[in-house]
């Protein structure tokens, strides 16, 4: 079974000596290649911590992570920089675009950065485009684009490194129940299209039919659930 | 692609997005550094309007009566310290320099003319270039060398001008260049009129204000040391003895200072406030994967792009606005002058950026995560 990402006991404890605060506590996770994982809990129960050390923004104080077979849990800033950019696609609250970029410039700002800004990433950054029904809208500056479709560049966006795991940080937040059901929808059919994996930090839980599997924390704990709301 | 075009990407697309904002601190460094060259200019202009017959003299030192202030009109002195003088340089690399501001009249008008007297050895270094006319030499009478300048006044050569002081009568036979002193235009006579002028002396001795020499540094201190009662100073010291050239030249430059450190602040407190605001938006590209240098690029970018183009606008509007000057409006600026105040300008728009480049290279990527705005 390959995995696209594993956490093996990891804890982060912020502060030293008597004011330390462990947020996240001995938590292992497993995500399998073409897997949506949904990440719930209370605001304060270690879910940025998570997302935030699942996506090489932050090291553990302990445990290993290994991120296509490549393990991450000891590398410096600048290697993490390096990780992010090439095997991590991020998707934000409320999107995140850059406001003086328009949507196919959002998308080209990858290759851009990475230094490898070529005719093949513009053909991908084209497809990516007409795959998420924004091609029409490919000259247009964030301001002027809804929010579902903001939320749509930023899935796109997040597809353009071709990354090993999609990370998404609430991505309906800002939006109604209808298109942020259409925006997870898109994400998910994205995951098993590309046989990639994700993890999504939510707390609507009407979202959650669309993810393969549940996990809860709480308190710097992961109580796993396998599926069984079905509609 | 190469590396330039790559840290413009997200500049340029900045400044085509955000235009009108660009544009009104663009106008901002426009502004200020036209004022800067302008100010500049005039400093120079100014300058050698005050004591172009100094700076353009051939001589490397005077020697001033002791205590004068380093005034030429203060200074007295006599035949015995010139021969002092001498027994440490050449004759060839000493001349006596008579100095006496006045006023003058043309003949048959009642208009007066401020004018300096400067008494030479026409043999002497100190005899100035011509540029029209003839030249006087030691032992000519009642003629005169005058600045160009007298030429605005309505006089000519041939023309006659009245001492007001001495009440005696000179006819100008030449026009010099880039002869003034204190403002006012130099009129070169030769010692026999000059002593004409002077006011009855017992003894009948040759006295003048001061010495040029052609000598070095150590025959300088030299002089100094070993002859009594006179004091050595450089040319530029000298300079700053000329009546209100050392007031003048450093309010000009505390101007211009001061242009300097207000574009310096304007700068850093547009990319500043700038910076800040896109604090979350620097987050978010760190958090995908931008180098902090990327972005330092980037706003350094901005910041040389923006003052580059502003020094290329504000140095054509001066030059345009010099061209349309009238000949009188003292205002000198060289190519080289220009240059180097584009210099400073710019390392004074790069050290502006600095707090801004600070605050970005400072920021967490982890900020994007968890944040709704």
């Amino acid at each position: 079974m390959e995995y696209k990402l594993v956490l093996d006991n990891i804890s982060k404890v912020f502060g030293d000596g008597d004011t330390s605060v462990k947020v996240l506590d001995h938590v292992s996770l497993h995500v399998k290649a073409g897997e949506f994982v949904a990440l719930v809990g209370p605001s304060g129960s270690g879910k940025s911590t998570f997302l935030s050390i699942a996506g090489a923004l932050l090291s553990p104080s302990s445990g290993r992570i290994i991120l296509g077979g490549e393990e991450i849990n000891d590398l410096s800033p600048k290697q993490m920089n390096r990780i992010r950019m090439e095997k991590i696609g991020f998707i934000f609250q409320s999107s995140n675009l850059i406001p003086y970029l328009t949507v196919r410039d959002q998308l080209l700002l990858i290759p851009e950065l990475a230094g490898t800004l070529n005719e093949k990433a513009e053909k991908r950054a084209d497809d990516l485009l007409k795959r998420l029904g924004l091609a029409h809208r490919k000259n247009n500056y964030p301001e002027s684009l809804s929010g579902g479709e903001r939320q749509r560049v930023a899935i796109a966006r997040a597809w353009m490194n071709d990354p090993e795991i999609i990370l998404a940080d609430e991505p309906t937040a800002s939006l109604d129940s209808e298109r942020g059901r259409a925006v997870v929808q898109m994400l998910a059919d994205e995951v098993k299209l590309r046989d990639k994996a994700a993890i999504m930090v939510t707390h609507d839980r009407r979202m959650l039919d669309l993810c393969d599997r549940v996990v809860f924390i709480e308190d710097g704990k992961l109580l796993e659930q396998t599926k069984r709301m079905s509609l | 692609m190469n590396g330039d075009e790559r840290i413009m990407f997200l500049a340029l697309r900045e400044f085509q997005y955000a235009k009108l904002r660009y544009l009104l601190i663009g106008l901002i460094m426009v502004l200020i550094a036209w004022l800067v060259f302008f100010v500049s200019g005039l400093a120079k202009g100014l300058s050698s309007d005050n004591a172009s017959s100094i700076q353009t003299m051939k001589a490397d030192y005077f020697v001033l009566q002791k205590d004068s202030d380093h005034r030429f009109n203060r200074s007295l002195l006599s035949e015995d310290q010139l021969q002092d003088v001498r027994q440490f340089v050449g004759n060839n690399a000493s001349t006596p320099l008579g100095v006496q501001m006045t006023t003058v009249t043309k003949k048959g008008s009642s208009k007066k003319i401020d004018a300096t007297f400067f008494a030479i050895d026409m043999n002497g270094m100190l005899a100035p270039e011509l540029a029209e006319g003839n030249l006087i030499n030691n032992s000519t009478k009642n003629e005169i060398i005058v600045d160009q300048s007298f030429k605005n006044e309505g006089l000519s050569i041939g023309s006659r001008i009245k001492d007001q002081l001495s009440g005696k009568e000179f006819k100008i036979v030449g026009f010099t260049k880039n002869q003034s002193f204190s403002h006012t235009p130099v009129i070169h006579m030769n010692f026999k009129e000059w002593a004409s002028i002077q006011p009855s002396n017992a003894q009948n001795k040759l006295s003048f204000n001061a010495l040029a020499l052609k000598a070095d540094q150590g025959k300088a201190d030299n002089i100094e040391k070993n002859v009594k009662e006179v004091d050595v100073l450089a040319k530029g010291k000298a300079l700053e003895g000329i009546p209100g050239y050392k007031e003048e030249q450093g309010s000009l430059m505390m101007m211009i200072v001061f242009l300097f450190i207000i574009a310096a602040f304007v700068l850093a407190v547009f990319f500043y406030v700038i910076t800040i605001q896109k604090m979350n938006q620097f987050g978010v590209l760190k958090a995908i994967g931008a180098k902090s240098s990327q972005l330092a690029r980037t706003i350094l970018f901005q910041v040389l792009m923006l003052s580059i183009v502003s020094l290329v606008i504000s140095m054509a509007l001066t030059y345009g606005i010099s061209a349309v000057l009238p000949n009188s409006m003292p205002f000198d600026l060289s190519p080289l002058l220009a240059f180097g105040c584009s210099g400073l300008f710019l390392a004074v728009s790069v050290a502006g950026s600095l707090l801004s480049l600070y605050r970005v290279v400072k920021i967490d990527a982890i900020e994007a995560i968890g944040r709704a705005v």
